[in-house]
């Protein structure tokens, strides 16, 4: 049986029970090992006038570096160069670094850290998005995607409805904090040891900062304690001070961030705004969608153009909208930039469509699960997207279908509505919003991987990829995915640390596209050292005196034996192949290399195949409202997805279940709150409310959707790491439900996103809080609430 | 006489002097024990969460109850032997909740894990694993990447009954004596070049002439709180005297008229103590927070602490709580010890100010008992629902007369949480009550006048705008609970009842054994 297919543990599972497994900040000290300590800036922004180091006094402090100490150059950024490691002149964001400290104990930091004063001129700073537009403060130009004709589409809609969504961003709350530790080595190397998604992007950053080549930089990541987007570029800095810090005194220098910092300095998830107006006729038809996305950038681009592309790229979601006009602006304000968080922009766009249609149905009085599948992209015409790419191996019509006999919706919704009827205390909502994730980098030549698979004499293997392992169960994918192609058993294989000298210009571990890229690349390595392998035994196998001929093609390959098809009877052990291999000179290693074919996109003209395939899924979810207090329980949450043949099962069904909790925590608790200047004052778990073991609904089915045609993906499976984040929308959707219930007749109940207790408390105690005016369109003479 | 605390970490003491630290540095700086993790440094994630084991009451065996130990400082633990996550691990092979962990992929990035080891562990000592149980368990312990629900699974694979015993891997003959007599012994360790201090009394008289001597010192009890300010201010206090372990706050006195308990029960024990005569305060302490911080804080200490926002303050107002004050005037022979009560109400003098003179401790809380015409009920409005600071908090005590289709309220107490500096009563909706019938019109036009006299603020868990509005709608919510007409009134009556369309036709997400694979059921077969 291929172990392809199999419910495997995590190859890594057995050392995070016992405590085992090492985190950065679990590696002993080395000798002479500093630790490094970041001074920041005191003013969101402004401009440094002056740096006190007394600090350097302090026994136990043996460094302090300011961006006069870089050797190479501050300057760097993962698309457009716009970063500095340590602020040097302008002051972007509260907490900037400036300073680094390196010294012998906490105790000393600390101290050292009490007496540092840097002295700043501030300057205006901008915080939201409305003040960035006053402002005209972008980090770029404005993108557009459109099909069709929008403008004379609304003018002859039947119905139209316009609003705005605000949407907020997400702090990634991975466990373990941003970390590095940098040992200067012979001849100017330093390795690093990073907590990163991307080694070879620390690699760069690393490099570029100490003025050093490429070559002289070693990056590992052995895994990370969570990542979910915040270690795709961010990682970079830190390892970058470390390796300041190691190559100015010689000395290994550590650096782990406090879960305060990382989340007051950090970038978080994108907030959005979202303006729209959405068009349809009587029956819930979708006539017209246009779209203006405003996005929180921070303070430089890091990957804020590709997330708004993305965001874009989402807006129409699962539903085929003839004319369409999406827009997209990136902000530029003074906070930590933000950057990428799993779903990419996805859930953004997602959420704005998703939820102009839950509108469209309470406008209609119908229920939104009609409108959906209604809309639903088809097989025939209604199949290509607005940016031109056709929607195959669809299966998002049968997918609805499945979702709403068998999660028995509509007995659900009558209960419900009688439910809102009778309660006093209570509001109840249902809701199922869905998704449909482009799967493979919008930025064309991230798409490629390489691998190396080394086969050594007593027929164990040893895989390196460029793919980092952060929880998702990436490397136990590759394994299976080796072993059936060496034809060796599992147990025999063994993953490296991911580490730039064995895999070089690696893309980041992102885009859910890790097991599709490197496990194609292992799989390419694989099959040539198979070919090479096959070839040879055909020749120790075969049998002239019995008339049987080398015949490679009918050599097998299979848990560790090999043998000849035509005489199963004579067969030899993989470690007896490959020892006789290596006697006779036969290459026993292999490097492998993938690069995703037929992606392309032109962000220029917003056309383009930008995607392999999609991962198509949906959720119901039901809530409960507390019509006192605003406080909401997810009650029940149904999922079918789409991930075809999965690879591991148990895997993607934890990052399933994950995925969509953590999508609930971004739609519901997680709120990221600022003070006057510029602080996050929701910077620790105490304040900042991720969902808990309570927060899981207590009736939550998963289920998979059977899909055995994707032919285009690896072992046709599909990646599944971002799209169950998308489907937490469901239950944000499900409280503007039962909003809906309690809204007065002819109005549109309207709520931002996340909808904590005080959203909904305010949403549903009025109407009459909100800067609410009536509007009159002419088509339906229909009064709606427009919140400005 | 010793000059340093003793700890026992998996079985093997340790001697230690520099106790001003937390508990974490020490097992991962000192002994290499880094299963143990560091995520927070404020109780609020669970990464750290290791064993505590303590001799019961009685003395007779070692009760183990897991705590955070970012925020356990080294001078809590004298005499406590802590189990960590290496220590849980047995010498060959997996736990049985380790093996279903692995098998149920209840760890993905494994940095939470640990501390979910240690909670799921600490549950299954003595009882089978039901899952509303393994919820509460799990209640401080947070993951980013499960979702949790495959560590329910697991939870749900095992058989708690068949687990293992702390006791056979830590024979409790050999580790009680000496765990016994270092808790009981008074302990004083100084470190007189960097004006260090810390007190460890054997008795209360003791306790209470260092503090009459160290006015200023940190009373450390439970050390919740005060653990996270030294963490975020990296400054430990420098002398602390620690009175958790003091026999004389661990009693608990029950009579006709009154529930009379000790300061330094830890608030899980508070919240089964409460449970027959105050439901209401019961489960108001299971939202307070998660097992590890309710195993280690005390009533006294949050009482001591007086944060404005405490859920518990604003039901110890209206049962008008009384705390008993303990000092001594004699230094020099410290067995004269004066005491006095006071009513909670006048306890509290401004923002985390209180009327404690500099020499005293609280080392009683008595609670009067409920009569059949009275009623009491507690409210919390946080932003998650559970381990969360409360926005705003409130309280409910009510006399009536009459009839039960006829009650008029003779008496009222209502007291608020988290809208001004201290926890307030609402004297003019009181009063608004009283003569009333008990009707939802009757709360409605007390929560209005409450709220008109409520200025909250603005901050990280809510408007002021919020705030008053909740204050307003409370009164309507109180009125339900006490009615009980409410449907699903009740917060803590956990999954809203589902009707008529339990799911039947899917097949939820349910681990089905735990050698190694379990097939989702719903997976196609390839």
């Amino acid at each position: 049986m291929p172990y392809v297919g199999q419910n495997l543990p995590h190859d890594s599972a057995a050392g995070h029970v016992t405590g085992r497994s090492q985190f950065i900040d679990d590696a002993p000290p080395l000798r002479g090992e500093l630790l490094v300590e970041i001074v920041g800036s005191p003013v969101a922004h402004g401009r440094l006038t002056g740096i006190d180091a007394a600090a350097r006094a302090v026994p136990g402090i043996v460094a302090v570096f300011t961006a006069a100490d870089i050797p190479g150059h501050n300057r760097f950024g993962p698309v457009v160069v716009d970063e500095v490691l340590l602020a040097h002149d302008e002051l972007d964001y509260l907490g900037q670094p400036v300073l680094l400290l390196a010294g012998e104990t906490r105790a000393a930091l600390d101290a050292a850290k009490r007496l540092v004063k840097i002295e700043a001129a501030p300057l205006p700073p901008i915080f939201t998005i409305a003040a960035a537009r006053a402002a005209n403060s972008y980090l770029g130009p404005e993108r557009q995607i459109a099909r069709g004709d929008a403008t004379a589409a609304f003018a002859s809609a039947p119905h139209r409805i316009s609003g705005q969504l605000a949407i907020g961003g997400q702090e990634h709350f991975y466990l373990e904090s941003q970390a590095a530790i940098a040992v200067p080595g012979e001849f100017d190397a330093l390795t690093i040891t990073s907590s990163t998604q991307h080694p070879s992007e620390v690699q760069a950053v690393v490099a570029e900062i100490c003025g050093l080549p490429f070559n002289a930089i070693t990056v590992i990541t052995p895994r990370m304690g969570g990542g979910f987007g915040g270690k795709e570029t961010q990682g970079a800095h830190y390892a970058a001070m470390a390796a300041l810090v190691a190559r100015k005194t010689g000395r290994p220098a550590r650096i782990v961030l406090d879960r305060d910092t990382d989340m007051a300095i950090t970038g978080k998830r994108h907030p959005f705004l979202i303006e729209y107006e959405i068009g349809f006729d009587d029956a819930g038809q979708i006539l017209a969608y246009d779209a203006r996305l405003w996005s929180d950038g921070g303070c430089t681009t890091d990957l804020s153009f590709a997330i708004m592309e993305r965001a874009m790229l989402h807006s129409e979601n699962a539903y085929f909208i003839p004319h369409v006009r999406i827009r997209g602006q990136v902000c530029k304000t003074n906070l930590p930039s933000n950057t990428a968080f799993r779903g990419f922009g996805g859930p953004q766009g997602v959420a704005g469509i998703e939820n102009a249609i839950g509108e469209v149905a309470a406008y209609l009085g119908r229920d939104a699960y009609d409108i959906r599948q209604l809309n639903c992209y088809d097989d025939n015409e209604r199949n290509v997207t607005p940016y031109g790419q056709i929607v195959r191996n669809n299966t998002l019509p049968p997918l609805f279908d499945q979702l709403r006999a068998n999660c028995a919706y509509d007995a659900r919704r009558a209960a419900i509505t009688r439910f809102n009827q009778s309660s006093p205390t209570h509001l109840r909502g249902l809701a199922m919003t869905a998704v449909k994730f482009g799967i493979s980098f919008t930025k064309q030549h991230l798409n490629q991987a390489n691998a190396l698979v080394n086969i050594y004499t007593d027929g164990t293997v040893m895989v390196s990829t460029g793919g980092t392992e952060m929880g998702q169960g990436l490397n136990t994918r590759v394994r299976q995915i080796v072993a059936d192609a060496l034809g060796v058993t599992y147990d025999r294989v063994r993953m490296c640390a991911t580490n730039t000298d064995k895999n070089n210009n690696t893309s980041p571990t992102a885009a859910s596209a890790g097991t599709d890229l490197n496990g194609n690349a292992a799989l390419d390595a694989c099959h040539r050292l198979r070919a090479r392998l096959t070839e040879f035994a055909a020749g120790l196998l075969a049998d002239p005196a019995a008339g049987l001929t080398p015949s490679p093609g009918n050599i097998e390959l299979c848990e560790d034996r090999v043998w000849d098809q035509r005489n199963p009877a004579r067969a030899m052990t993989f470690r007896e192949l490959v020892t006789a291999a290596y006697l006779q000179r036969i290459s026993l290693g292999e490097r492998g290399f993938y690069a995703t074919p037929g992606v392309d996109y032109n962000r220029d003209t917003g056309r383009g195949n930008p995607f392999l395939y999609y991962t198509n899924g949906a959720a119901v979810a039901e809530v409960c409202l507390d019509r006192f207090t605003g406080m909401l329980r997810v009650t029940r949450v149904d999922l079918l997805i789409d991930i075809g043949l999965p690879i591991n099962p148990g895997l993607d069904r934890g990052q399933i279940t994950g995925g969509f909790i953590q999508g609930q925590g971004w739609c519901t608790t997680e709120e990221l709150k600022y003070g006057a200047n510029g602080e996050l004052l929701s910077h620790s778990p105490t304040t900042y409310k991720i969902p808990n073991v309570g927060d899981v609904p207590p009736i939550f089915n998963v289920n998979l959707f059977a899909n055995p045609d994707s032919e285009v993906s690896l072992k046709k499976s599909k990646a599944m790491g971002e799209p169950p984040l998308l489907l937490g929308i469901s239950v944000w959707a499900a409280v503007k439900d039962a909003l809906q219930a309690a809204a007065p007749p002819g109005t549109l109940a309207r709520l931002a996103l996340p909808a904590t207790g005080e959203e909904i408390l305010l949403a549903l105690g009025g109407m009459k809080n909100s800067n609410a005016k009536l509007v009159n369109y002419p088509q339906s003479g229909f009064h709606l609430v427009v919140k400005d | 006489m010793r000059d340093s605390l003793t700890i026992w970490v998996n079985g093997a003491a340790h001697n230690v002097r520099d106790v001003w630290r937390p508990l974490t540095d020490f097992l991962r700086a000192d002994l290499g024990l880094c299963g143990t993790k560091i995520v927070c440094v404020e109780g609020d994630c669970g990464s750290c969460s290791v064993l505590i084991g303590r001799p019961d009451a009685a003395g007779k065996q070692i009760d183990y109850a897991p705590v955070t130990g970012c925020i356990q400082y080294l001078y809590q633990l004298d005499g406590a032997h802590v189990v960590t996550v290496e220590g849980l691990t047995p010498t060959a092979g997996l736990h049985p909740i380790q093996a279903a962990m692995v098998a149920c992929h209840g760890a993905q990035c494994g940095f939470c894990t640990p501390g979910i080891v240690i909670a799921l562990g600490a549950l299954g000592q003595d009882r089978l694993c039901d899952s509303a149980e393994v919820r509460r368990a799990l209640v401080g312990n947070l993951c980013r990447c499960t979702g949790y629900q495959p560590i329910l699974e697991a939870a749900a694979a095992t058989d708690g009954l068949n687990w293992p015993a702390l006791t056979s891997r830590y024979p409790p003959e050999s580790l009680l004596p000496k765990l016994l007599t270092a808790a009981r012994e008074s302990l004083t360790v100084n470190d007189s070049a960097s004006g260090l201090l810390w007190h460890k009394p054997a008795m209360l008289a003791e306790a209470a002439a260092f503090k009459a001597a160290h006015p200023d010192c940190a009373v450390i009890c439970g050390g919740t709180d005060l653990g996270v300010r030294a963490n975020k201010t990296r400054r430990a206090p420098r002398v602390v005297l620690s009175i958790n372990h003091l026999p004389e706050l661990h009693t608990v006195k029950r009579t006709k008229e009154k529930l009379t308990f000790g300061a330094a029960l830890p608030l899980s024990r508070v919240e089964e103590l409460t449970r027959a005569d105050f439901p209401a305060f019961a489960a108001m302490l299971g939202w307070f927070g998660s097992p590890q911080i309710k195993n280690a804080g005390t009533l006294g200490g949050n009482i001591a602490n007086g944060s404005p926002i405490g859920d518990t303050m604003p039901g110890l107002f209206v049962l008008n709580a009384k705390l008993e004050l303990a000092s001594t005037t004699n230094t020099r022979s410290p067995s004269v010890i004066n005491t006095r009560w006071i009513n909670i109400n006048e306890f509290y003098a401004g923002y985390k100010q209180n009327v404690l003179q500099p020499g005293e401790l609280i080392t009683r809380i008595t609670l009067p008992l409920l009569r059949p015409d009275e009623s009491f009920v507690m409210l919390k409005v946080s932003k998650r629902r559970d381990l969360d600071i409360s926005t705003v908090a409130a309280a409910f005590w009510l006399r009536w007369a009459g009839p039960a289709t006829a009650r008029v309220i003779t008496a009222a107490r209502i007291a608020l949480g988290g809208v001004a500096a201290t926890i307030v009563r609402a004297p003019e909706a009181e009063a608004a009550l009283v003569g009333q019938p008990l009707s939802e019109a009757a709360f409605a036009g007390a929560g209005q006048i409450a709220r008109g006299r409520v200025q909250p603020l603005s901050d990280v868990r809510g408007s002021a705008e919020y705030r008053a509005l909740l204050v307003e709608n409370l009164f309507r919510k109180a009125f339900f609970e006490l009615s009980n007409t409410g449907t699903n009134a009740t917060e803590a009556a956990a999954p809203v009842p589902y009707d008529d369309f339990q799911s039947s036709t899917t097949i939820a997400i349910k681990a089905t054994s735990h050698n190694g694979s379990i097939p989702p059921s719903s997976i196609p077969r390839r």
